[in-house]
């Protein structure tokens, strides 16, 4: 057993900076719990398996657990059905001893847009992480104050990251004036660490070596992290010339994880730096553990892995970064449009020496949306050959006449001049300033008059110099919680609140099905999640709140109408389960939804439609507001429904003794 | 005096026909059972020796329909019948049918039902035996009548308008402003018409707090008329009660003395035989009470008077039916427990809307202290034509502590129903409530404090929780992996 060296919760960021400061060799950060999913298995691993892993995390002496954030968040709302709060408190209660590190995109959070102030600290405050890895997509430090100060404020680690890319304008002053920028944000350089984020994987060791060296010339006492994917091949030599150069904590991710896109292997890692005499904090035996403990269930995945195979040296053009790239490929399969993958990397390798920003997120969707949408109008309108002119006439403007539009000819400026029109909002919003300033300042003005057409010169003018902490109105939280609770029939928690508030709609869905499906996505094994239970004898067995239950598969019969009836034996109780497929038949209800709808208050049936003086009520009829207009009966109980205002029916609705539910249209009427 | 009874038809459906048949299978009586087109199947048809159908779902062709019943006595050999509670337990007409047929009818006389039935005249009986009663005027024709009186007798809003043949919480309308006197008086009178057949309405003063006590009677046809002690059936919804408790935590002795005399004094004066229960209202404030009428009939609630003291009611009424004696007389009747009894209506418990269909579940608390009264079982249907009650809970304890925290076990660890929605989330909620378990209540209680019951539901169980889960495995694995995944 080594002596390894383990740092806990509610350790005061100082303290934490100091220990590692004065430790010898280098800590792991360990991305198995999220970003080695996000970049290798669309962020499917389910926190049931994840946890089995920390046991072993809690004793290996990690720096921290990267487990959160990132899409993450939104891919467990949304696709896992787990919430990342309850994910916090099941890590938290395992692995007592390991900080629980979050990746964050500044104003973005956790959601896509840029959120006011008020919204950044109502969700940093509540958030129970220890380590904040900060970053902006545009290098834009303004973006990151109101998430510092708030982390700091909790005494939390914030973890300020440049976002790294290898190209001719990315200099080493260039990334120094980042780092004056942060440390200075932060109060110096003792309480925290920055982060040299390398998202798609594109730095050479030489490159790297280089980068780090510099910072540490500049600020010995500042702590640096390098977190690199492997896209290109080149990730462990990398990050050994990082360590060399005085680089403090490298991300590493279980082998057992490892495919093309996310973090070195962590076994092969220790063992290179080691021999290349650079110590590392971590007990080996539990690191192997958990290598092993992944191979047992990580076959259960190879659905969500990426059709895409094998590295990927091109990257260092095209800079699509590892989170992103079993998403982007998966929406290419669901398009139909696979084929056409090349076509756009190249795109992309031209499109961001045109418009300079960093490919992470929301950078890499709007690289992604708007050159995948460019690709894919050339190919519905000319075909392949429409693809491979765009592509020559790209680089044709942008290698060999070094993107000058008069050396263009005539025909190729039209085309350039149209070939961001159907750009979406989003490339929009970025080159009027709306996430914030462009690390190169604004691209060519040709950009704005393929985008925006004939206003472009007004555009320009509208251009936005501030960062959206300044510009983005603040949130009505009240109305907005008020909105959710009328979306889900029920007053949210705040956890719940914080889901809706990164991402409405899902969030809205995710209860729904919980509320339905209750801790399913918690318990149940990876197998049952995805198929369920295949052949009669099947059984799954799970503790649930403390107590055993087994659900055992007695029969499924066949579809009949639409239906198929699923035996079960829960708990030994036989059950009968009626499941609707796609081809069921629905008997549409039509339920009262407008101010002019008037719905039935209970269940019950219509047994008079009108009122005894005047009797029957037809569409047409004049109503007087107070005027009994039908009545319901339930169970021998009379319910009088009165009009609500004065006005004419416009449309009787059901007819007598119809049996009608709570909430079923009866009338429409209008107001007069 | 004394006359065999060989078989009793029981007249009636759900909790209160089964309840019944347990008794006659203690008296080793054979039953007979009734049943409309929907209830072939269900539990009190079952449970009886032979069934007879008498007709389509709606009431008034089967369960309200007089000659088919004593037809159905007669063709099965039944010579008594008990008419339970509801339907015709209170129709004078009714009782004088059976007797005419030559059946023994298990209930008072049909001349006193017709007189306590008429609530007008109930209260002229009662003013005249010096019983405290409510201002209130009878036999009112129009809204402008009750506008008059008001400002005769100086009385104020709210009102409570009743059919005068009315009972149970139907028919009955709660008015609060002048605005809504027109409307209410005309639902008051279509719903006496269509429940009870006859339009008449009367109006009360509404006693605002009031707290509901009632007063069980047992009497022979020799005269001698025992109380079993009250009843505390305060709380309500719709004016429908939910939760009775025997004793009444409101009274003191020398209160429960007077009440129940009172009560052996009128039922003596109107010469009343069988069960029976005096109602009254008793206004917190003043501690005064008030006549309010007289059932005469087996009580839903009975059964809490039957843990106290020991007795058999339906039992002691077919002994009376038989001409027999009382077996007691007061000074032998000691309760000495305290008994709590929740309704079981499928409904839904936000806001009572009716829940029928199948239960497709069912499970039935156990254990001591608890009693049941059940109408339904696993995979019977609760059709829409008939009342939503279809069990009665009751436990019992040493004192009203002991028979909440029995009563709550019983609810929240024991019970189980699958299938239609019920009370029992509000229940839960009010009898854990303190301003219940301070005995500080009113009439009001459930309408007051609504939404704070509501709040109150949340609690969750594994069992539903790994139903949940089931109910996802299940569609999985007819449907296989999904797009969302």
């Amino acid at each position: 057993m080594k002596n390894t060296i383990i740092i806990k919760p509610n350790t005061p960021a100082k303290e934490i900076v100091a220990k590692v400061r004065s430790s010898e060799g280098v800590f792991i950060t360990s991305t198995g719990m999220r970003d080695a999913g996000q970049s290798d298995f669309k962020n499917r691993h389910r926190i049931h398996d994840l946890l089995l892993l920390a046991p072993f995390y809690n004793n290996m002496g990690l720096f921290s657990s990267e487990c959160h954030g990132g899409a993450r968040w939104h891919v467990g709302v949304m696709n896992r059905k787990e919430d990342p709060f309850e994910e916090i408190e099941m890590l938290r209660e395992l692995m007592p001893n390991v900080l629980l590190q979050t990746l964050i995109r500044e104003t973005n959070l956790f959601g896509y847009r840029p959120y006011p102030k008020n919204v950044i600290e109502y969700v940093v405050s509540k958030v129970d992480i220890d380590v904040w890895r900060c970053f902006s997509f545009l290098n834009d430090v303004r973006n990151m104050r109101t998430v510092a100060e708030a982390v700091m404020k909790r005494g939390r680690l914030f973890e300020p990251a440049i976002s790294f890319t290898q190209a001719d304008w990315t200099t080493n002053s260039y990334y120094l004036g980042l780092v004056n920028e942060m440390v200075s944000l932060s109060g110096g350089t003792d309480e925290i660490i920055l982060c040299i984020k390398d998202m798609a994987g594109v730095g050479s060791p030489a490159r790297i070596h280089s980068l780090v060296d510099a910072i540490k010339q500049k600020y010995p006492d500042l702590l640096l992290q390098y977190h690199r994917h492997s896209t290109d091949g080149l990730a462990m030599p990398a990050l050994l010339a990082a360590a060399k150069a005085g680089a403090k904590i490298l991300d590493a991710q279980e082998d057992t994880f490892t495919r093309f896109y996310g973090q070195p292997p962590i076994l092969g890692l220790i063992a290179y730096l080691e021999e290349s005499g650079i110590s590392v904090n971590i007990d080996r035996d539990y690191v192997d553990a958990s290598v092993q403990k992944v191979r047992e269930w990580i076959s259960q995945y190879e659905w969500a892995e990426s059709p895409f195979k094998g590295y990927d040296y091109n990257v260092t053009k095209h800079r699509m970064p590892g989170g992103a790239f079993p998403s982007s490929f998966e929406q290419a399969e669901q398009g139909g449009f696979l084929h056409l993958m090349p076509a756009i990397l190249t795109v992309m390798s031209l499109y961001n020496r045109i418009v300079k920003y960093f490919d992470v997120t929301p950078g890499s969707q709007i690289t992604w949306v708007t050159c995948s949408g460019i690709v894919n109008r050339y190919d519905k309108e000319r075909g392949n050959a429409g693809v491979r002119y765009i592509i020559s006439l790209l680089t044709k403007f942008v290698e060999e006449k070094n993107q000058c539009m008069d050396k263009m000819e005539k025909n190729e400026q039209e085309d350039l001049l149209m070939v961001f029109r159907n750009a979406p909002g989003d490339f929009k919003n970025l080159i009027m300033g709306g996430y914030g300033k462009l690390p190169m300042g604004w691209p060519d003005d040709w950009v704005y008059e393929s985008t925006f057409g004939d206003e472009w010169k007004d555009k320009i003018k509208e251009r936005k110099n501030s960062s959206p902490l300044e510009s983005v109105a603040q949130d009505d939280l009240a109305k907005l919680r008020a909105e959710f609770a009328d979306a889900i029939g029920r007053l949210p928690t705040d956890d719940e609140f914080i889901l809706y508030l990164m991402h409405p709609k899902d969030a809205v869905e995710f209860i729904l099905f919980r509320e339905k499906y209750g801790e399913a996505p918690l318990h149940l094994p990876t197998n049952v999640w995805r198929q369920g239970l295949q052949n009669p004898g099947d059984r799954v067995e799970f503790d649930l709140w403390g107590k055993p239950y087994c659900i055992e598969l007695v029969s499924k019969g066949a579809e009949h109408e639409g239906l198929i009836h699923v035996v079960m034996k829960v708990n030994n109780k036989t059950r009968v389960y009626t499941v609707e497929t796609p081809r069921a038949k629905k008997i549409e209800i039509r339920m009262a939804k407008s101010a002019s709808d008037i719905g039935a208050p209970i269940n019950g049936s219509v047994w008079r439609i009108g009122n005894p003086e005047r009797g029957a009520l037809k569409a047409g009829d004049i109503v007087h507001k107070g005027e009994e207009i039908a009545n319901l009966e339930a169970m021998k109980m009379e319910n009088a429904i009165a009009a609500p205002f004065d006005g004419h029916i416009v449309e009787v609705c059901v007819r007598l003794n119809d049996t009608v539910q709570e909430g079923q249209l009866l009338f429409v009427i209008e107001k007069v | 005096m004394e006359r065999e009874i060989k078989k009793i038809l029981i007249a009636n459906r759900g909790v209160p026909a089964v309840r019944i048949m347990h008794t006659c299978r203690d008296l080793m009586i054979p039953t007979t059972a009734v049943y409309s087109t929907p209830d072939r199947l269900a539990q009190h048809v079952l449970m009886a020796d032979t069934a007879v159908h008498i007709g389509e779902a709606p009431p008034a062709e089967s369960y309200l329909n007089m000659d088919k019943l004593i037809d159905a006595a007669l063709c099965t050999g039944s010579d008594a019948v008990h008419p339970g509670w509801g339907f015709l337990a209170e129709n004078h007409l009714f009782a004088q049918k059976v007797i005419d047929a030559g059946l023994i009818w298990i209930g008072p006389s049909p001349k006193v039902i017709e007189m306590m039935g008429d609530k007008i005249r109930a209260k002229h009986i009662a003013q005249k035996a010096h019983i405290p009663t409510i201002p209130g005027i009878d036999n009112v024709k129009s809204a402008d009548d009750i506008t008059k009186w008001m400002e005769k007798a100086d009385v104020s809003f709210p009102l409570m308008l009743k059919a005068s043949a009315g009972g149970g919480g139907k028919g009955m309308v709660k008015v609060e402003k002048a605005d809504q006197l027109a409307q209410a008086f005309a639902q008051t009178q279509s719903e006496a018409k269509k429940s009870f057949g006859d339009s008449t309405v009367l109006v009360e003063k509404y006693i605002e707090r009031g707290r509901h006590i009632e007063v069980q009677i047992v009497s022979d046809i020799y005269g001698n008329v025992v109380h079993l002690f009250e009843r505390e059936c305060t709380l309500q919804r719709r004016n429908q009660k939910i939760i009775e408790e025997a004793p009444s935590p409101t009274l003191d002795s020398g209160l429960r003395q007077d009440i129940c005399f009172t009560a052996v004094r009128l039922m003596r004066e109107i010469g009343y035989s069988t069960a029976g229960t005096v109602e009254f209202i008793f206004d917190i404030n003043t501690r005064k009470f008030y006549f309010l009428e007289v059932n005469t009939r087996l009580q839903v609630e009975h059964g809490i008077t039957e843990l106290i003291t020991g007795l058999d009611i339906v039992s002691i009424m077919i002994d009376v039916a038989r001409g027999r004696r009382l077996p007691f007389e007061q000074e032998h009747i000691f309760p000495n427990r305290w008994a709590l009894e929740v309704r079981l209506n499928a409904e839904d418990p936000k806001n009572f809307s009716p829940s029928f269909g199948a239960i497709t579940r069912l499970k039935i608390p156990d254990g001591p202290g608890v009693r049941i009264a059940n109408g339904v079982y696993e995979g019977s249907d609760i059709p829409p034509y008939y009342d939503s009650l279809f069990m009665l809970l009751m436990t019992a304890g040493p004192d009203r502590g002991d028979a909440i925290k029995t009563m709550d076990r019983a609810l929240s660890k024991n019970l189980r129903v699958e299938g239609v929605k019920t009370l029992t989330p509000l229940l839960l909620s009010i009898i854990r409530h303190p301003l219940f378990i301070a005995g500080d209540f009113s009439t009001r209680f459930i309408e007051e404090h609504m939404a704070e019951l509501i709040s109150m539901f949340k609690e969750k169980n594994s069992e539903d929780e790994a139903l949940k889960i089931a109910r996802y495995v299940a569609e999985i694995s007819a449907l296989g992996p999904q797009k969302w995944m």
